[in-house]
């Protein structure tokens, strides 16, 4: 199924690849890969307006790893992204999540469509780890999310939740907020 | 007119501005320089910053694709009015973002070129990188900016720079005006002091003396100089006037010794001329007489020898030995005429002169009266090659004379000699004729000269007397001079020049 999902987000990639863009057919699923594209720059963006706490590496040398859960809609976009890119001698990784079981080291965590846990339950359990947590889910904030991208007419927004990114001890630069709309969370959570 | 004909005062104060202005240029181009540079690079490094604040801004409008707030970020730039255009590229150097936001696309570079600030065109362009500090370059930002700044610099520098120089100027060409007094008025003084000495010719004048540099010293030395040439005139005029009067003295006396020359010689010329035709009456009478009684004197001579010869018998001893003497008498008489009017021919001859060799002359003379009288030994010692200038005729008579005289009054001498030479005496050549006979006393050497004066009776030295006055006439003739000197029987010498 994940697998599946995989081949399947691949798949305009792909398609835009071999048919070099063109066909009208085309034009929602290029519209995908193109969307993801930017979130995957935006995503290895985050790394450099964000501030983490020094106990989130085990080392000078560690690398950084940008982390999918759930459902992976960037295919190799990602990784095309972040390959050969280094940020303060660190380079970057890629790794790709199930449950949150399985999320050791991670310092941006993009949450997607996960299987079987709903987001606000992730969310809970993530609380206080200094992982930044970044997803496309509208209620994202109110159920403890920091940022969220927003699809606006062809735009990507964000919108973020700084006291989240506060508790989790993560430092947001006044410049990515002042990019990004301030979301206020509602109903539980912080 | 050329510069150095100026006055010293223009030139002075023209050499004054020149300076001043010329340091006055140099300085402002200097200042208005600095100022340019200045303002360039403060424009460069303002404009440097402007984009290092911009692109630090932009960083996250670039990182998340914000394009409203990269929008705003740059529309920030209405601030700074030199700012005429601005973009933002993103990391694949598309445009992403323009100032002014109506800016036309094509207005600005397509893509990013190299980074860096560069003049172009009267503006200057900055391409600054966009990175999060030590992150990955996230795009490109783009600046235009004017020069304005630079150039109302250059107006303003260039003003102040203008204004300064020219109050500058009007101040240095006041002081040069007043401070050039300072040299030139000693030298104008001078001048005028110089021109008034050689135009009125007032030695009495002095150059005024305004301080103790060389121009003082050079007036001082000036008067002192004046001073000398005043006093050396006072000398000059005094000694003028001590000779003037010299002069006129000396004047004076000359005056009258040419005046009593003149009648001394007036009077000299008056008894020369007396004297002249008292000597041509006399020579003219002597001649006549001469001549005149030859005749009745052969009579005598001739009448009494028929006596002798003819009336002999009648006559008795006394009256023979009477008649020997009227002979003998009658005869020296004509031997004396004809003497006399040998003298009168050689006063009465004209001229012939030429190169005569005396030596050869005395030699022939000497020869002569050896063979008159062969039984006489006489030594003759003849210096040879000695020449002179005059009439051979004349000059034969002259050294006959001589010599003959010579070989008469040295008869009685045992051992005779007579010499003949030459010698120079004050460069003028002067003959001499010496012998070793009866010589004479010199208290009578005036009276050698003189026509029928006789030292010696005839009974001693036959002569008539009228030798040596016939040589004095002819070394006068000649222009020459004729002296003796002697002892009584220590010998004679004479001298002739010619």
């Amino acid at each position: 199924m994940a697998f599946l999902r995989r081949i399947l987000a691949a798949a305009p990639l792909l398609l835009w690849a071999v048919g070099g863009g063109g066909g009208a057919g085309l034009a929602a699923q290029t519209g995908h890969a193109s969307e993801y594209r930017v979130k995957a720059v935006f995503l290895f963006n985050f790394a450099q307006f964000v501030d983490w706490p020094a106990d989130a590496f085990p080392d000078s040398t560690a690398p950084f790893v940008i982390g999918v859960l759930g459902s992976d809609p960037f295919g190799e976009l990602l990784d095309e992204t972040v390959r050969g890119e280094e940020l303060r001698g660190r380079p970057f990784q890629v790794r790709r999540y199930q449950t949150v079981d399985e999320i050791k080291a991670c310092h941006i965590l993009f949450i997607h469509q996960p299987a079987g846990d709903r987001v606000g339950e992730i969310l809970s359990r993530l609380r206080d780890r200094p992982i930044l947590t970044v997803s496309d889910d509208a209620d994202f904030a109110d159920q403890g999310g920091m940022v969220r991208f927003v699809n606006d007419r062809n735009r990507i927004r964000l919108e973020i939740n700084p006291g989240a990114a506060q508790a989790a001890n993560l430092t947001i630069s006044s410049k990515l907020l002042r990019v990004a709309e301030i979301a206020t969370p509602r109903g539980r959570g912080r | 007119m050329s510069l150095r004909d100026w006055p010293i005062k223009q030139k002075l104060t023209a050499m004054l501005l020149l300076i001043s202005g010329l340091v006055l240029l140099l300085t402002s181009a200097a200042f208005v320089t600095y100022e340019i540079v200045t303002v360039r690079q403060g424009t460069l490094k303002d404009l440097a910053t402007l984009a290092r604040v911009i692109a630090a801004n932009s960083t996250a409008s670039l990182a998340f694709a914000n394009e409203a707030d990269a929008r705003e970020i740059l529309s920030a730039l209405r601030a700074e009015p030199h700012v005429v255009a601005a973009a933002l590229y993103d990391g694949n150097g598309r445009q992403f973002s323009r100032y002014p936001a109506d800016l036309p696309r094509e207005a600005l570079p397509a893509t990013p070129d190299r980074d860096g600030y560069r003049f172009e065109g009267g503006y200057v362009i900055v391409f600054e990188p966009v990175a999060e500090a030590g992150n990955p370059r996230l795009g490109t930002l783009y600046l235009q900016s004017d020069m304005k700044a630079v150039s109302r610099t250059v107006r303003l520098s260039a003003a102040i720079a203008g204004g300064v120089m020219l109050v500058a100027l009007v101040a240095a060409g006041l002081l040069a005006t007043m401070l050039q007094g300072r040299i030139s008025q000693p030298i104008l003084a001078l001048a005028d002091t110089a021109a008034a000495v050689s135009a009125r010719q007032d030695y009495a004048a002095r150059a005024p003396k305004f301080g103790a540099d060389e121009l003082g010293a050079l007036t001082d030395a000036f008067n002192q100089m004046l001073d000398r040439i005043a006093e050396q005139r006072r000398a000059v005029s005094e000694s003028r006037e001590q000779l003037q009067h010299y002069a006129g003295e000396l004047e004076q006396r000359v005056a009258e010794r040419t005046r009593e020359l003149e009648e001394r010689n007036e009077a000299l010329r008056h008894n020369a001329a007396e004297l002249l035709a008292a000597n041509a009456e006399l020579d003219a009478f002597a001649y006549s007489v001469s001549h005149d009684l030859r005749a009745p004197l052969r009579s005598i001579d001739g009448f009494s020898q028929v006596l002798l010869e003819d009336y002999a018998a009648r006559l008795d001893d006394a009256g023979r030995d009477s008649l020997h003497r009227v002979r003998a008498a009658s005869q020296r008489m004509g031997m004396l005429i004809d003497d006399l009017l040998k003298l009168a021919r050689v006063t009465r001859a004209e001229l012939h002169a030429g190169i005569v060799d005396l030596s050869a002359m005395a030699q022939d003379v000497a020869t002569e009266l050896q063979r008159s009288a062969p039984e006489r030994r006489v030594e003759f010692v003849i210096a040879p090659g000695i020449t002179a200038r005059g009439d051979v005729r004349l000059l034969r008579v002259v050294l006959d004379n001589l010599l003959g005289n010579s070989w008469k009054y040295t008869a009685k001498q045992p051992r005779p000699r007579i010499e003949f030479s030459g010698h120079a005496e004050n460069g003028e050549p002067v003959y001499a004729v010496r012998d070793n006979g009866a010589g004479f006393d010199m208290k009578y050497v005036d009276k050698l000269f003189g026509v029928f004066q006789r030292l010696h009776a005839a009974v001693d030295f036959e002569g008539t007397g009228v030798g040596l006055a016939t040589v004095r006439r002819i070394i006068t003739r000649h222009g020459g001079r004729v002296w003796a000197v002697g002892a009584v029987d220590q010998g004679a010498t004479f001298y002739f020049t010619l």
